[in-house]
């Protein structure tokens, strides 16, 4: 599968790293105890990881850190941390947790603050949060210039556990300590993005880009922030200039296919999309983008086509063994079936995927979240067609993974699946009350907005309904509600204009 | 870029900053045998009606700044009525003897103090916890646990 020579990259990531070095040269010298030690018998190995770091963690060339994360655990099979890194960063969740499992199986070749480290990488994969954080806390204390670690922490923190100040907090100590430092600033800059100080954001990507104007992620990451925005030409044109950098950049390949789908441009979306496609070689990222190109004939109200292609891809996926999204793409083709019972069918393949053979192939997590999402569709798809008893059978099936859970998507699918209960039995205040408990998802913004409609809270409804016609992102949840959204503000606006004019 | 960002983003903007809240964490020395408490038996520690613990040592109680508002939070929680209510309940001139009452102005002091005595028990945001003192649960449940009585908002 991998066709492209390790050695190659092994090359320019050494190339990237002496510039990098270079770069850093007024900074403090780092001692050889600033950053946390990596205990591998080979050197090859050792060269890989942290190439893998170079690549992933600063350069993020997604693809390529993976590539040699798993050259590193092949060269010595182990290596402990090496396979912490591989299970930490895949976006495969049978790879996650076959390699969380082999950095646990050999964690004593590893020194003590390694395996503090490979316990915070473990433990937020798998719900134990308040272990991961005081790992996280014990190694920021004792390796405060250790600056991947920093930014490893402060990207999950604001990505992950909404703990913004906290993130920003980290990410902001680090930028401090150098200026320099432009991963942590491009993580900040999404922290900022996310957590309502959005105006912030800008700047950073200004200083961002300036400072390395020859490298792709800057202008990637300027078009991310400027797509979530809502300001689609600007995220093009960034883009664009991060593929005029390196045309191999596949982030900014798909970037500009979702923005084109963003706008409403299926045709052109679908034409880069399958761009992105040919230039990706991780299997689950190919799934996962032949997931977006499918999804584009939903956006265009083509729902035979989409579910034709979502289909081949189902076959894919199946055949890589790809079970969470199998899933996912069954739980697509159920939120845009305008057939209950039809849909229905879809949810029973949806958890099909994830039964049985799936348990020896996933994280618990992973499986739970998704399992969670195709309830709480469930529910919704049931109290949509007023089928309230169904919808109160799903939702104890949520409830009881709610009470032994720790995991905050399947508390929030649960709260979320709830309140649309309680919207099918008229009780309103509450309805919003547990909707608001699950405050990304566009289905449950959707109808927490109806919600506060029905129970008189008009300016609140709009709020919400903003909130929800601001989201850009490529969710298949966001497609299904967001348009709405945009309409009826929309017409809401003409009829003021309108009234105004009378 | 960042791609594990790029399949979580949302922009939220008006409702980001309150929709995440805090858990906090009930912390004790590490070398303290207890692992759980319930909210009852927590309050009777407020309210200084147990004094020690089960193996004798004294308790020292290791708050924020009364005013702050993890400290008015917890005391709502713990105590049951508002803050108003219950804060003097950490002043009773009486408590200088028994499950004396410390102020710390950081999370990390209340965890130094926690970390250097052995009896005493402190409230802190659980995303500063570290591995210089132990969490324990209460009522069976740990922060992030479904239904953990001390989750903010």
């Amino acid at each position: 599968m991998k066709t492209r020579n390790y050695f190659f990259w092994m090359v320019i990531a050494i190339l990237v790293a002496s510039a990098v070095a270079r770069a850093q040269e007024s900074a403090p010298a780092a001692s050889a105890t600033d950053t946390i030690p990596v205990t591998t018998h080979s050197t090859l190995a050792q060269h890989a990881y942290e190439m893998g770091m170079v690549q992933r963690e600063d350069r993020l060339f997604v693809d390529e850190g993976l590539e040699f994360f798993r050259q590193a655990v092949k060269a010595d099979p182990q290596f402990a941390l090496g396979h912490a890194a591989l299970g930490y960063f895949t976006a495969d969740p049978k790879e996650a947790k076959q390699e969380s499992a082999l950095a646990v199986k050999f964690i004593d070749n590893a020194s003590p603050d390694e395996q503090l480290l490979i316990h915070w990488m473990n433990s937020t994969k798998n719900g134990e949060t308040v272990v991961a954080i005081s790992a996280m806390n014990d190694l920021l204390a004792k390796y405060p210039n250790d600056k991947r670690l920093g930014n490893l922490a402060g990207e999950w923190l604001c990505a992950y556990q909404g703990a913004n100040e906290r993130g920003e907090a980290v990410l902001s100590r680090l930028l401090k300590n150098d200026p320099r430092y432009y991963p942590a600033m491009n993580n900040l800059a999404y922290c900022y993005a996310l957590s309502g100080q959005p105006q912030l954001a800008p700047p950073l990507m200004e200083q961002y880009v300036a400072a390395l104007p020859n490298e792709p992620n800057p202008q990637d990451s300027y078009g991310e922030i400027m797509r979530m925005l809502g300001d689609y030409p600007a995220a093009l044109e960034h883009y664009k200039k991060a593929l005029q950098i390196n045309p191999h950049f596949n982030a900014s390949q798909v970037g500009v296919a979702s923005t084109y789908a963003l706008m409403g441009d299926e045709r052109k979306a679908r034409a880069q999309y399958l761009v992105a496609i040919e230039g990706t070689r991780e299997r689950s990222t190919q799934i996962g983008y032949r997931i977006l190109y499918a999804m584009t004939y939903y956006r265009e109200n083509k729902p035979r086509l989409a579910r034709e292609e979502f289909e081949k891809v189902d076959s894919e996926a199946h055949v890589a063994g790809l079970t969470v999204q199998e899933a996912e793409i069954h739980r697509a083709m159920a939120l845009f079936n305008p057939d209950a019972a039809s849909a229905f069918k879809d949810l029973d393949e949806a958890r099909e995927d994830l039964s049985a053979t799936s348990k020896n192939n996933l994280l618990p997590g992973d499986r739970d979240n998704e399992l969670a999402l195709i309830l709480q569709a469930r529910v919704f798809i049931a109290v949509n067609a007023g089928k309230i008893e169904a919808a109160q059978r799903t939702l104890k099936l949520l409830e009881n993974m709610a009470q032994t859970s720790r995991s905050t998507p399947v508390q929030e699918a649960y709260h979320s699946a709830n309140g649309a209960v309680l919207f099918a039995h008229g009780d309103y205040a509450s309805a919003i009350a547990e909707l608001q408990e699950d405050p990304q998802n566009p289905l449950s913004l959707q109808l927490q907005a109806e919600a506060q409609t029905k129970a008189g809270q008009s300016a609140d409804a709009r709020k919400t309904l903003e909130t929800l016609a601001a989201i850009s992102d490529e969710r298949m949840e966001t497609a299904f509600a967001a348009p709405p959204a945009r309409v009826a503000l929309k017409r809401d606006a003409t009829r003021t204009t309108q009234g105004g004019a009378n | 870029m960042r791609n594990r960002w790029c399949i979580v983003c949302v922009l939220l903007l008006s409702v980001a900053s309150v929709a995440f809240g805090t858990d906090y964490a009930i912390v004790v020395n590490p070398g303290n045998p207890a692992r759980a408490l319930s909210l009852v038996e927590l309050g009777k520690i407020f309210k200084a009606k147990t004094t020690i613990w089960p193996d004798g040592k004294g308790i020292t109680l290791v708050l924020r700044e009364p005013n702050s508002p993890g400290t008015k939070f917890i005391l709502e929680k713990v105590l049951g009525g508002t803050f108003d209510e219950e804060k003097a309940v950490l002043s009773d001139p009486s408590r200088k003897t028994v499950v004396p009452v410390v102020f710390a102005e950081s999370d990390e002091e209340v965890m130094r103090i926690v970390g250097g005595n052995a009896g005493a028990i402190g409230v802190i945001d659980v995303y500063n916890i570290t591995g210089g003192v132990k969490v324990v649960k209460i009522d069976d449940k740990q922060p992030f646990d479904p239904g953990y009585i001390l989750k903010g908002r």
